[in-house]
């Protein structure tokens, strides 16, 4: 019976929300999906697929690639080899897939971002994801793919049928590479770049005054703060917030620019933003052009409307 | 065979310690760079800390005051080209080394649209091998790619239209001039740079070229060796042709408009008239000066690679000093004559809410 | 201690606007120039460190045209010992078929490592996948998205491995062993061209890469490249303060950056 297996990717405890594209995948695939995870409670929904696979290891073995192998070993005995093997194209997803590509010797295509069903096309962004390419793995045999965060999330529904359940036990664990401890980012030093959401002061807050309240609304949107040259020259904010030509490069997946005109040296620095959001009392501001979304509008008010509707 | 390093040693030893040079520099006494206190560690050859050398704007104040010919200004190049060459610099300095390796502009900004400014044209602007004339205008990076910067190159080439001066570009066959990377140490680029330029100057058989920066300008005339090529700055091309009547600034600009000297323009290269004369021929346009004015002009700090550098030390930039005597001077705008300039100055001058010009936006505005 | 590391010449994409031709049999990319791929100078960069704080070399190893040499000049003037091109006309856009290409190399070419770092992945194909592919190709324990290496011994390394969020893992792993070095690991140093120019009066060796086909093959097909979906100028959030106030935090909890 053909079927398509998800890894799952889980960490601490959770069922990372990007597995429910790999999920979606599998919907528009036509294939039955069933779901490889480690045992234990996590808390996600089993009917949004047709069979759980729960490997007796922990979480940390799962995850190792080396490990990951072996437990794929065993399910292709156990149930067949599936048509596709999907999997997250995150941190540790594309490691597995990479790695159980050489290890089965299977055709891989990683960052797939939609899926044809009609052709059976992924497609997939090339060249700073200016150009897409039509990938289709050659031949009939079992093929893996890594599904781009958001891409077919939507595609994920409640079967209305509590999934069949499966398990995988006496799984060989490696040693020749294995997990030590997990490193939280140190909040002593700020590294705007590694920021997934900046939220960026220029000239326009004309105060320094105006940064505390700046601060609370960044701290309510979970966002670091960032700043524009003529922000950090009037040590308003530290150098280490700087973005700009001789300052720091960021690219977040949202850069929200308040009372920022966007001069040329400072858009070098952002530009390549995955969102880049702009509010400037100023439509004409240049930082409009390279912007995805705009507000024109006062931007202290929009920052005290926003905490309203947050806190409220 | 003496080295340049040697001559240089040579040099540095007939320093007599005056101070001129710290005198005239527009970052000592805010800043930990001391110029005069530099020249006496290389007499003896002592250490000096990695970001120092760093803060030198390239004004050439010191070289042009020094009594000696101790040329300052070169030994902080020196300096900046051994830590190029270990690989210890700025990352933002790095970055614009490697940009302007890729695509030949240290914004990193496709080379491939470095025509962008004059394909938007209404009038057509030729590649200059189709000239008759084989006049040259040299854009500039900045000129060619930022937003703000781009109009300039627009105005000049509308105006020596208007006056049926005969020019063309190169487009993307430009590479950057090579004035700030040579400043920044890096010789082999600068090298790199200046033979791609110099080869398209022999290919298409240039005799001119008209800079429409002041930066380009010093590079291509003092630093490129003998082209065998009639180089000059634009406002050196309108001034005479105002004068002459073959341009007639006819609308009025009621504004009392303060200049202010670019160093590439005014003390290197001694350009201190012309501009003036274009800003006086504008009927109703009052002309300030600055205190320090021409060969005295203060530096903007946009140069010697300061665009992409942040110095550590908190001080009141110079652009805020000259913003801030522009107002006290009753001035409504300020005008300059170098990209570079108006960069540095504008974000100041908007806070304040005085306007800064650059000379052929009043011009376009008059003609 | 040996390392080798892969490194590769790119199309420099970022700021171009790229053309596709014959009706999507091919991208455009004669007018775009050339650089080393970011996460290869980063992962030479590591390499050079580690040899230069316990001693060893560095060999870079590149696959591509004759023009990729560009690559090994400035792996060479970063620190590494010796530079071999594999010497190829095409494009492998498969990661399969480079990791056995690279496999076939190694083998025969008898080149001794203690480790071997790719980058993450590459600028132009962004696959990320070969480093993994040729790790368990060769038998190795892989470790991927490296953002820190804490110990480099002769037999095993200490690394942490960049998650989401900020959050890391560090991993034990025995050599020898794949891995795969993440941007931000380091700070590269700047290679000056003078710096290349000496570079170059080290040899670097030549090898073709039709000597290494064996088990080469595609597993996958491109059947055509297309341009993505028109993306409109900024979107204008207009109406009522509140209602694009409302809107805007859609559209941040939809980038998942906001819950």
């Amino acid at each position: 019976m053909s079927y398509a297996l998800v890894v799952s990717e889980v960490r601490r405890g959770i069922f990372e929300e990007r597995n429910l594209d790999s999920i979606g995948l599998c919907a528009l695939l036509g294939k039955d999906a069933i779901l490889l995870i480690p045992e234990g409670d996590y808390g996600m929904n089993g009917q949004l697929v047709d069979g759980l696979l729960k490997a007796k290891v922990e979480e940390a073995v799962f995850l190792n690639p080396l490990n990951m192998v072996k437990i794929l070993e065993k399910v292709m005995v156990a149930r067949g080899k599936p048509d596709t093997i999907v999997l997250t194209n995150s941190s540790s997803g594309n490691e597995l897939a990479s790695y159980a590509a050489g290890y089965f010797n299977l055709p891989i295509i990683t960052d797939v971002n939609s899926y044809d069903k009609e052709q059976g096309i992924f497609y997939k962004s090339y060249y700073s994801d200016k150009i897409f390419g039509e990938f289709k793995p050659s031949g009939d045999g079992t093929s893996i793919v890594t599904v781009r965060s958001g891409s077919f999330k939507e595609f994920a529904a409640d079967k209305g049928a509590a999934p069949s359940v499966e398990t995988i036990e006496d799984v060989a664990v490696s040693t020749a590479r294995t997990f030590m401890e997990f490193v939280e980012e140190e909040k002593t030093d700020v590294d705007i770049t590694k920021a997934e959401f900046l939220l960026s002061l220029g000239r326009g807050i004309g105060n320094k005054d105006e940064i505390p309240d700046y601060e609370e609304l960044a701290g309510m949107l979970k966002a670091v703060i960032s700043g524009s040259r003529p922000v950090i020259d009037k040590l308003w904010l530290p150098k280490a917030r700087q973005v700009g030509t001789s300052g720091k490069t960021v690219k977040p997946k949202v850069y929200l620019a308040m009372g920022i005109s966007g001069a040329f040296q400072h858009i070098a620095g952002m530009k390549d933003s995955d969102c880049i959001i702009a509010v400037n009392k100023d439509a004409e501001a240049p930082i409009f052009q390279y912007a995805h979304y705009g507000i024109i509008a006062d931007i202290h008010k929009v920052r005290d409307k926003l905490k309203d509707i947050l806190k409220g | 065979m003496v080295t340049q390093a040697q001559q240089t040693q040579t040099r540095v030893l007939t320093c007599i310690q005056c101070g001129k040079c710290t005198g005239s520099c527009p970052e000592s006494g805010r800043t930990p760079f001391n110029i005069r206190m530099l020249m006496r560690k290389k007499q003896f050859q002592s250490v000096v800390e990695e970001s120092i050398p760093w803060y030198c704007t390239s004004c050439g104040a010191c070289t042009i005051r020094c009594p000696r010919d101790v040329k300052p200004s070169e030994v902080i190049i020196e300096m900046r080209a051994a830590l190029v060459e270990n690989g210890s610099i700025p990352v933002t300095i790095q970055k614009a080394l490697e940009n302007t390796f890729v695509q030949k502009n240290p914004w990193g900004r496709s080379r491939a649209k470095r025509g962008a400014w004059f394909e938007k044209m209404e009038i057509k602007i030729p590649h200059v091998s189709e000239t008759e004339s084989k006049r040259l205008l040299f854009t500039c990076c900045i000129q060619a790619y930022d937003p703000r910067c781009m109009v300039i190159p627009v105005n000049v080439a509308t105006i020596l239209n208007k006056a049926g001066v005969e020019f063309g570009v190169l487009g993307e066959e430009e590479a950057c001039c090579g004035n700030e990377i040579r400043r920044i140490g890096e010789s082999g680029l600068f090298e790199e740079l200046q033979e791609e330029n110099k080869a398209a100057f022999e290919e298409y058989g240039v005799k001119e070229i008209i800079a429409l920066s002041p930066h380009c300008m010093n590079a291509l005339k003092k630093e490129y060796g003998d082209l065998g090529i009639k180089i000059s700055h634009y406002t050196e091309v309108l001034a005479p042709l105002i004068t002459y009547g073959t341009i007639i600034p006819k609308g009025s600009y009621s504004k009392k408009v303060i200049y202010h000297d670019p160093c590439f323009l005014g003390k290197q290269n001694g350009i201190f008239d012309e501009p003036r004369d274009i800003l006086k021929s504008v009927n109703g346009l009052e002309l300030l000066e600055y205190s320090r004015s021409r060969e005295n002009s203060m530096c903007c700090e946009g140069g010697g690679g300061r665009m992409f550098f942040e110095v550590e030390a908190t001080y009141q930039r110079n652009a805020e000093v000259r913003v801030q005597e522009a107002v006290d001077r009753g001035a409504e705008e300020i005008a300059t004559s170098c990209p570079f300039c108006v960069m540095t100055l504008e974000d100041p001058a908007t806070e304040k809410g005085i306007k800064v010009k650059e000379l052929s936006e009043i011009l376009m505005e008059v003609l | 201690m040996n390392l080798i590391v892969f490194t590769k010449r790119v199309p420099a994409t970022q700021e171009e606007e790229l053309r596709i031709t014959g009706e999507g049999k091919a991208v455009d990319l004669s007018k775009v120039p050339f650089k080393v791929n970011d996460w290869d100078n980063y992962s030479v960069e590591e390499a050079v460190r580690i040899v230069e704080k316990s001693g060893g070399a560095v060999t870079a190893v590149s696959i591509g045209d004759a023009e990729s040499d560009e690559v090994l000049r400035r792996a060479i003037a970063m620190g590494a010992k010796d530079g071999f091109l594999v010497e190829t006309g095409d494009i492998l856009h498969d990661p399969n078929a480079r990791a056995t290409l690279i496999q076939n190399f190694l083998k025969k070419e008898n080149v001794p490592f203690d480790a071997i770092f790719t980058g993450v992945q590459s600028e132009d194909d962004q696959f990320g996948a070969v480093g993994g592919i040729l790790a368990a190709k060769l038998g190795l324990p892989f470790v991927s998205m490296v953002i820190g290496i804490d110990a480099f011994e002769s037999d095993h390394a200490i690394v942490r491995r960049e998650l989401e969020g900020g959050l890391q893992e560090r991993v034990k792993v025995m050599l020898p062993c794949v891995m795969s070095i993440q941007t931000g690991i380091n700070e590269p140093r700047y290679v000056s061209i003078m710096g290349i120019r000496k570079a170059s009066k080290v040899e670097r060796k030549v090898f073709k890469a039709a000597d290494y086909q064996e088990n080469v093959v595609s597993k996958i097909d491109v059947a055509k490249w297309v341009y993505p979906p028109k993306q409109a100028g900024a979107t204008i959030l207009s109406g009522e303060l509140e209602g694009a106030c409302k809107e805007l935090l859609g559209i941040l909890k939809e980038k998942g950056v906001y819950q």
